[in-house]
């Protein structure tokens, strides 16, 4: 089963989506870097991002934005993600502008097709990954704080950052346990009898999320996470200058794509 | 004198059981003492620590009545929130009782709840990192330290606030001996700066020299009250009596040393075992009946370990392994014991070096069809949603002598009333049998156990005990990973210590 | 499987153990909210699980059947979190969390407005049969997971954006008719329908899963 773990972390980040839970919840506890943005241009990013999918900006706006967006995340040091994301974009823009005809291939069609629509998706994926990849979990909360997030949602979310290693751990457990009892055993064990597995593991993942709940629940108590009034944060968020230049930078190309300046 | 924890005529019922879990509580702490809560599993002793921390009734709903003051506070009346920073809390899980991934973000916690500025914040987080000597860990995330280290970063974020009051739950009911003792020393540092701690233990030896008072539960009542000198100068069977674990492991520790050096002279001249066999005291008949038979399983040059950010490795002296052998696996956190355990049984390949498997050299595949582990964490084991249909999972149920086998099983386990009930909502140590259980009717011969009597009072412990015995008079090879003293040295008839033999390597650290 | 066993259950349900809920206060206390957040992170990767099989079957654009797959695998998850919590908000806040880290973890910012029309949606319907009625959590189990046609929602709305770009780089008009007479509305409505079927699978089976064993267990 460790094999197929480090199978899909590569797979996952071999595509650039950044949802491998193990890796998230490992990069999410570790980074301390101070070389990132504030949470809160991360998420400017993400919606400009978001923004370039709504207006159909050109390739060339495109390109200038992807580099934009990849500028920090290779100044946080994230130089892997960064050329695995660029190349990445080379090669799908690259299969957009191929001409199948022209090359005998009709079927090649719906690579281009399919590389185009990735491509557009790309820039929402740099901008997650490096929020993702670069936000420590007590900058991500102070900024939800900051944004003036209900409480009921920024509990949940601390909840969740903190409970993803353990969903991890605990299905170690339950692999080894089902091993043991000859259950499923071996790499296609699992999809022999899918309904028969889901039970197996689900069921003792879900007795211990309930008692860790409780044992969460009594240690965030004793410790004042219910307590009214302003929670404070140890570490400080700004908006620095390099903040409002990544944002107004950012913002520069896609509001001359819209205004119709960029073709 | 002001007493920091008073409490009148305190009863409580939780919700949904029948019967009073404390009755008619009389008690008052003054400020400054340590005082120890014990008793049998069951007794009322974490019931209390949930009322002294104001758990009950604000968390834990049920029939609370009579009057509690914690720190002059009525925890009745007054939400949990305000005894926040008066009162520190640690618990019996290390795993499940923090709330960050990060250290430092777990010791902020706390202060960052009660709306401290942030320098006043790193600033006592600077002066506690240093008091609690986790300086080097801050910037590690708590999932990869040692249970040792997960209680101390618990005891350090309790602290935070500067507390008056200090509860602390069983906090070392998954400790080593190593990590107990610096538990202790802690312990003694908070104490001395002034503070009331209170402690529901039922590992008492630890606490010599610390607690001041000793009160002892049952049933729901307070049954005796000790000063410290009155409760050391009970004689060890008065405490066996109260259900309570030893005050001295003096006694247990040499009987270890016999039985580990027990092991090392059948290393040296393995030819000559029936010296052995007489050295043995307790225990003639189970090692003897090895003598003839060669053993199950056994190990030669074996180098375990694994790769990986906290990559690990060392050489295992070669170990032989006989049914009938009640086999303790002893040595501190993290020198390879449940490396060892999970090769042993065919989880993770060896590095290097081979285990025979009845004296033939075995895959992992096969030596995890012949092996089984009871781990820690029973609840990942148990699949199914009666007792009997887990026994029987894999098994073919229309087969007339695997059901006969089977209510075997339920008998030999004292299972049969539980039959039909759901594993889940059975006790810990019913779990464990259940476990057990299913491992028999999978026919395994190497039975391990992983720290099984973790948290478990005298009764308990002794009744995991006699298990083992009975698993090794069926000719079971039973291999048991602990750090418990009174058990290894009541019932395990050979010990290996990892600490001692072999070496240890960490590649990347 | 609505009225069989309903009586028996009920009396189980509403007297739950000894973990902290508060007795019927509406609001959402901090035990809750933490209950939530494990529960969501369990969501969130079973959704996790959803992707990786979603795009091993589909190939690259695949997460046509994304919201179907993980409608197929959390029905327990979901049972779960309604039978333990039994208030109102619970399912609303999931879903509301579950958007935000699809969000971040950069989906289409549509996704998040999904994921909170439809929870809310959900949670009402729940609500209307006290958490406890059997055919209406089943309903709003099959309306919470359109909750997660979000991240799949530009598939179909981006359309013009997406004609834009293949015209931009030189396809021809005929071929991109071509694309869109396969990927339009055929395909919207097979995967609408597959969400329909897997959530009414998959929340049946987490009913049975819950009668199973954690009722039998008395977790709930």
């Amino acid at each position: 089963m460790h094999s197929t773990n480090t199978s899909t972390k590569a797979y996952l980040s071999d595509t650039g989506t950044p949802l491998c839970v193990e890796s998230v919840a490992m990069t999410f506890s570790h980074s301390s870097n101070q070389r990132t943005l504030d949470p809160r241009t991360k998420l400017f990013l993400l919606l400009a991002a978001n923004l370039m999918l709504f207006f159909h900006v050109s390739v060339i706006t495109q390109l200038i934005m992807v580099v934009l967006f990849l500028l920090p995340l290779a100044v946080a040091g994230r130089w892997k993600l960064t050329v695995n994301f660029a190349l990445t974009y080379a090669v799908l823009t690259g299969l957009g502008f191929l001409d199948p005809d022209a090359l005998g291939s009709p079927w090649l069609h719906v690579v281009s097709a399919l590389a185009v629509g990735c491509t557009m998706m790309l820039p929402c994926f740099i901008t997650g990954a490096y929020a993702f990849t670069t936000t420590s979990p007590s900058a991500f909360i102070c900024a939800m704080r900051r944004m003036h997030a209900p409480e009921s949602v920024v509990i949940p979310c601390v909840v969740v950052i903190r409970f993803f290693p353990t969903i991890a751990e605990d299905y170690r457990q339950i692999r080894n346990a089902m091993a043991l009892r000859g259950i499923a055993a071996g790499g296609w064990g699992l999809l022999r009898h899918p309904a028969q597995s889901l039970e197996y593991i689900l069921i003792p993942l879900l007795m211990n999320a309930t008692n860790v709940a409780q044992d969460l629940s009594v240690a965030a108590l004793t410790k004042g996470l219910g307590r009214e009034g302003a929670h404070t944060s140890r570490t400080e968020i700004r908006m620095r200058i390099v903040d409002w230049i990544m944002m107004i930078v950012a913002l520069i190309p896609l509001a001359l794509d819209i205004a119709g300046v960029i073709h | 004198m002001t007493s920091e924890v008073y409490s009148n005529n305190v009863s409580f019922t939780y919700e949904q059981a029948d019967e009073l879990s404390l009755i008619n509580t009389m008690l008052s702490i003054p400020s400054g003492q340590c005082v120890v809560l014990c008793g049998a599993s069951g007794c009322g002793k974490t019931t209390y620590s949930r009322i002294v921390n104001g758990l009950i009734p604000q968390f834990f709903h049920g029939e609370f009545s009579g009057e509690q003051h914690t720190c002059g506070i009525d925890t009745a009346a007054e939400p949990i929130d305000k005894l926040t920073p008066l009162v520190g809390s640690v618990f019996q899980n290390p795993k499940t009782q923090y709330f960050n991934a990060k250290v430092i973000d777990e010791l902020a916690f706390p202060a960052e709840n009660m709306g401290l500025s942030p320098e006043e914040i790193n600033h006592r987080i600077a002066e506690i990192a240093q008091r609690f000597n986790i300086e080097p860990l801050l910037q590690r995330s708590i999932f990869h330290l040692s249970g040792g280290q997960k209680q101390r970063i618990a005891l350090a974020a309790a602290s935070m606030l500067s507390p008056r009051l200090l509860v602390l739950d069983e906090p070392t009911s998954n400790l080593d001996t190593v990590a107990i003792t610096e538990m202790r020393e802690l312990v003694a540092q908070l104490k001395a700066s002034g503070i009331t701690i209170v402690i529901a233990e039922h590992r008492l030896a630890w606490l010599n020299g610390i607690a001041d008072r000793y009160i002892i539960f049952d049933s729901g009542h307070i049954a005796h009250e000790y000063e410290a000198d009155e409760f050391l100068a009970l004689s060890p069977g008065c405490i066996a009596a109260m259900g309570m674990r030893a005050l001295d492991l003096q006694p247990y520790r040499q009987r270890i040393k016999a039985l580990e050096s027990l092991t090392d002279v059948k290393k040296t001249s393995a030819s000559d075992i029936n010296d052995s066999g007489s050295a043995s005291t307790q225990h003639d008949d189970a090692t003897a009946t090895h003598l003839g038979s060669s053993p199950l399983l056994s190990t030669h040059d074996l180098v375990i370990g694994y790769r990986g950010r906290d990559g690990f490795s060392r050489s295992i002296p070669d170990i032989d392994l006989y049914p009938g052998q009640i086999i303790g696996l002893m040595g501190h956190n993290g020198c390879g014991k449940t490396t060892l355990v999970r090769t042993l049984t065919g989880l993770i390949k060896p590095a290097s070096g081979t285990v025979l498997l009845n004296g033939k050299p075995t895959k992992p595949r096969a030596l995890t069809r012949a092996g089984f582990l009871v781990m820690q964490d029973v609840n990942y084991q148990l699949f199914s949603d009666s007792v009997r249909e887990e026994l029987l999972l894999g098994l073919d149920e229309s087969d007339p002598a695997i059901i006969k086998r089977c209510d075997q099983v339920l008998e030999d386990l004292d299972l049969t009333r539980f039959a039909d009930r759901h594993p889940m909502s059975l006790s810990g140590g019913q779990k464990q049998r259940v476990a057990i259980g299913s491992a028999l009717m999978c026919g395994k011969d190497l039975i391990i156990l992983d720290e099984p009597t973790s948290g478990l009072d005298r009764y308990h412990m002794e009744q995991v005990g006699e298990l083992l015995r009975q698993l090794a008079e069926q000719g079971k090879t039973v291999l048991v990973v602990t750090h418990d003293e009174e058990l290894a040295a009541g019932w395990c008839t050979t010990i290996i210590n990892l600490e001692h033999n072999g070496s240890t390597s960490k590649p990347n650290s | 499987m609505t009225a069989s066993n309903s009586p028996a259950d009920n009396t189980i349900q509403t007297s739950n153990q000894n973990s902290g809920k508060p007795t019927e206060s509406g609001k959402l206390e901090v035990a809750d909210l933490i209950t939530i957040g494990v529960f969501a992170a369990l969501y969130f990767v079973m959704v996790c699980v959803a992707t990786l099989v979603s795009t091993l079957f589909t190939g690259g654009f695949g997460s046509i059947f994304l919201p179907a797959i993980a409608a197929l695998i959390s029905g327990c998850v979901y049972m779960l979190l309604a039978a333990r919590l039994g208030k109102f908000g619970g399912i609303t806040v999931m879903g509301v969390v579950i958007g935000l880290f699809l969000f971040i973890s950069g989906h289409f910012v549509l996704s998040f407005i999904a994921s909170i029309v439809f929870p809310v949606a959900a949670d009402l319907i729940a609500r209307a049969g006290r958490y406890k009625n059997k055919a209406l959590l089943l309903v709003s189990y099959v309306v919470f997971s359109y909750g997660l046609t979000g991240p799949i929602l530009p598939l179909w709305f981006m359309k013009d954006a997406y004609i834009a770009s293949l015209q931009a780089r030189g396809k021809d008009a005929a071929y991109i008719d071509g694309v869109f007479a396969n990927i339009n509305t055929g395909t919207f409505f097979i995967s609408m329908a597959a969400i329909l079927v897997c959530a009414i699978i998959g929340g049946w089976f987490g009913q049975k899963m819950m009668k199973k064993h954690f009722i039998k267990a008395g977790i709930v």
